[in-house]
């Protein structure tokens, strides 16, 4: 159940809805879980931190779009 | 590991900055994995962009404020004892009604001080983020647009109910009067205004007049926002705005 409470028009933020998103895999580094999405070669890019530790969600290559260099 | 055991040796910054190229090319992170830095900044800003995105990802065009990942950083804010206050950065236009209240009664709950500042636009559900800090602050040309749910909302997977679509509204409603000195019939003929918005009802405040009806208490940047947190923290500080 979701309602959108916005004033841009529902056609411009629901655009491209329907395409598939990039499968993701889960990244142990750290000790923390990241689930990130492979870019091309050896990158991947952070799409959510799974961690119960609050302080992990502050650390900045933890953040969601960072990209990380699995070499 | 063991090129993490080594960032205290002796020669200066540069030796430092060395231990951390060589932590990327021996572990192949960017960064360290350490939590605490060593100077933890006194205020720590929390940047509210574009759509608030909670239960649905939104398609990757839009620019968004991902709810899961906000609320355990102000858990760890709240919860470190270093972090002496938040600014709260506002330039969003709407997005998830349930994420975004949540994330209005995480800041309101805090005992850190918060103090939010509107810049740019404050739209839709970015007005009960705004009021939930203990002092909020817009600058003179931001915008915050007051507007009901129905017209331009979506809701997927529950019956259109004009109750369901009410409740909804007045959460956040009650949320802005219990956290805001404005008052209740401003807000509502605010909301229901024609005329201002094309495709929509409501109304449209430029800086000042969001102060004037008590939607936000001042008008003021950066620099009035830090003064409002120091302030907070000691009382007796000077750099407060009378």
């Amino acid at each position: 159940m979701t309602v959108l409470y916005t004033i841009v028009p529902l056609e411009d933020v629901l655009e491209g809805i329907d395409d598939d998103p990039a499968p993701t895999m889960v990244l142990k580094l750290g000790g923390l879980s990241l689930e990130v999405e492979q870019l091309d070669g050896f990158q991947a890019k952070v799409v959510r931190l799974l961690s119960t530790d609050p302080e992990h969600y502050l650390l900045p290559h933890c953040q969601p779009g960072a990209v990380i260099d699995l070499k | 590991m063991n090129g993490q055991e080594q960032p205290a040796t002796p020669g200066g910054s540069g030796s430092k900055d060395k231990a951390v190229l060589q932590n990327i090319k021996e572990l192949g992170q960017i960064s360290r994995p350490q939590a605490q830095e060593p100077e933890v900044q006194p205020f720590h800003c929390l940047t509210i962009i574009g759509q608030i995105e909670g239960h649905m990802v939104l398609p990757p065009r839009n620019k968004t404020t991902k709810y899961e990942h906000v609320i355990p950083q102000l858990v760890a804010i709240e919860q470190n004892p270093k972090i002496k206050g938040l600014l709260v950065v506002l330039n969003t236009v709407g997005g998830d009604i349930e994420a975004g209240l949540a994330i209005a009664e995480m800041l309101h709950t805090m005992k850190t001080p918060t103090v939010s500042l509107v810049l740019g636009g404050g739209h839709s559900i970015g007005a009960p983020i705004a009021v939930a800090a203990d002092y909020s602050l817009i600058s003179a040309t931001a915008t915050m647009t007051i507007h009901p749910i129905r017209l331009s909302g979506l809701v997927i997977g529950v019956p259109q109910t004009y109750e369901y679509l009410d409740k909804m509204q007045e959460r956040v409603t009650r949320f802005i009067l219990e956290h805001s000195r404005v008052k209740a019939d401003v807000l509502r003929e605010m909301m229901f205004r024609t005329g201002e918005l094309v495709r929509d009802v409501g109304t449209v405040l430029v800086g000042e007049e969001a102060v004037r009806i008590g939607l936000i208490d001042e008008v003021g940047g950066l620099g009035v926002a830090l003064s409002r947190l120091a302030q907070m923290i000691e009382p007796d500080a000077e750099g407060g705005v009378q």
